[in-house]
């Protein structure tokens, strides 16, 4: 039977209620394996696992509610080992680095923030800096719309434009929100999203980290901000020594800001 | 279109806010070489792109026209956008707990699920009216 696994947390933290479940139909229990001073969080792993909608969710809920009551490193959904004693095996060979990973992120809560602009508002914003846009958009409007070569002319100038206020915005969210963070992930850019950041916050200073994420909604009525969290740390669990080198950069860089060095191993 | 307000992500794992987290759960967090990973593929996972304004031909023909539709006398806070943009949100405040809100997203990803079920489709229109696709969300490694 193979060992689905959720988290890895210390031994010392506390044991999550006896009927908690995980992924499958019907729901695995969860379990917890320990090894020295480390445990994880586990269950059996069901036949056949996808990622659906139940079992996201299930892995998601396990973090979420095991985390609240102390660190938990998330693992990324769907790690399966091929049975417990691998499990134990790799608490034992990476006890310091999970170790120092827990410490590090003891206290501390993942907030995900995304921002796009709102189409019709941005465009506002884009033609009341830039007189040349207004210009062109009003002679093509007196033209009927104006020809085939004018209206690109025009949209191709629009873009530009939106497209500096994108990167001008992706740096005002990130700069803004920064200050109250221990550290910063920035994910990938291709996703559709002009800014797609996680910002590890203290939980007891949570507070002050999303008034500063009101600020920059109420200062920026043209930008759509989705803020979620608290979350798992599922963007600054770092890629440990079991990961291999090259799979880091295609999820992100993490910047560390007034954290302690950490000790790789 | 109907607002739905995300549950904090924190506490009960509301379904609303699984899409946008999604990334997080399927992309991120701990990975262990000893450890197999469940395959992703199947998995569709709509992304909107119309959100990543492209340089190309038709790109500029609908900016020109969404300009020449603008009124440029109204300010921006007077018309706030497309009644029907995907994800419009209001968030009323942050008191002590963060309350992500979507709306299109929490039917995006339910069409999402479903079609990671069904599997055989390559495609699906969700009733937004912006232009979206569905991308392939093959697995990582």
């Amino acid at each position: 039977m193979s060992t689905y696994v959720y988290g890895i947390t210390a031994s010392s933290h506390p044991k999550p209620p006896k009927d908690m479940t995980g992924v499958g139909d019907p729901p695995r229990p969860l379990r917890i394996l320990e090894e020295g001073e480390l445990a994880a969080l586990v269950s059996d792993a069901p036949e056949g696992l996808r990622p659906k909608r139940r079992d996201l969710l299930a892995h998601q809920n396990v973090l979420a509610e095991t985390g609240a009551a102390g660190c938990v490193l998330p693992m990324r959904f769907g790690s399966v080992a091929p049975d417990d004693t691998t499990v134990t095996g790799v608490l034992a060979e990476h006890a310091d680095h999970y170790k120092e990973r827990l410490l590090a992120l003891d206290g501390k809560t993942e907030y995900n923030v995304k921002a796009i602009h709102q189409e019709e508002a941005v465009l506002h914003r884009v033609m009341s800096e830039n007189p040349e846009i207004r210009a062109l958009t009003e002679a093509n409007r007196a033209a009927d719309g104006g020809s085939h070569e004018q209206r690109l002319r025009l949209g191709e100038m629009v873009v530009a434009a939106v497209k500096a206020r994108e990167a001008e915005d992706a740096v005002e969210v990130r700069r803004a929100l920064e200050p109250n963070a221990a550290a910063v992930s920035v994910g990938p850019d291709s996703t559709g999203w002009l800014a797609n950041v996680s910002f590890l916050v203290d939980r007891d200073t949570a507070d002050v980290f999303l008034a500063a994420a009101e600020e920059v909604r109420k200062g920026h009525p043209h930008l759509e901000l989705r803020l979620h969290g608290p979350l798992p740390p599922y963007s600054f669990v770092e890629p440990g020594a079991a990961e291999p080198a090259g799979t880091t950069g295609a999820f992100g860089t993490v910047v560390e800001m007034g954290a302690p060095p950490s000790e790789r191993s | 279109m109907t607002v739905v307000p995300a549950q904090q992500t924190g506490g009960g794992g509301g379904t609303s806010g699984l899409y946008d987290v999604l990334e997080l759960v399927l992309d991120r967090g701990l990975v262990i070489d000893a450890f197999v990973r469940v395959s992703l593929v199947g998995i569709e996972i709509l992304k909107i792109d119309v959100r990543v304004v492209v340089a190309s031909v038709d790109t500029y023909l609908r900016f020109a026209e969404a300009c020449n539709r603008l009124d440029l006398e109204a300010g921006p806070r007077k018309s706030p956008g497309l009644p029907d943009v995907v994800g419009q949100i209001t968030e009323s405040g942050a008191r002590g707990k963060s309350k992500g809100a979507l709306s299109g997203a929490a039917e995006t990803i339910s069409d999402a699920f479903k079609q990671a079920r069904g599997e055989g489709e390559s495609e699906s229109r969700p009733r937004a009216r912006k232009s979206t696709a569905a991308r392939r969300k093959e697995e990582q490694e």
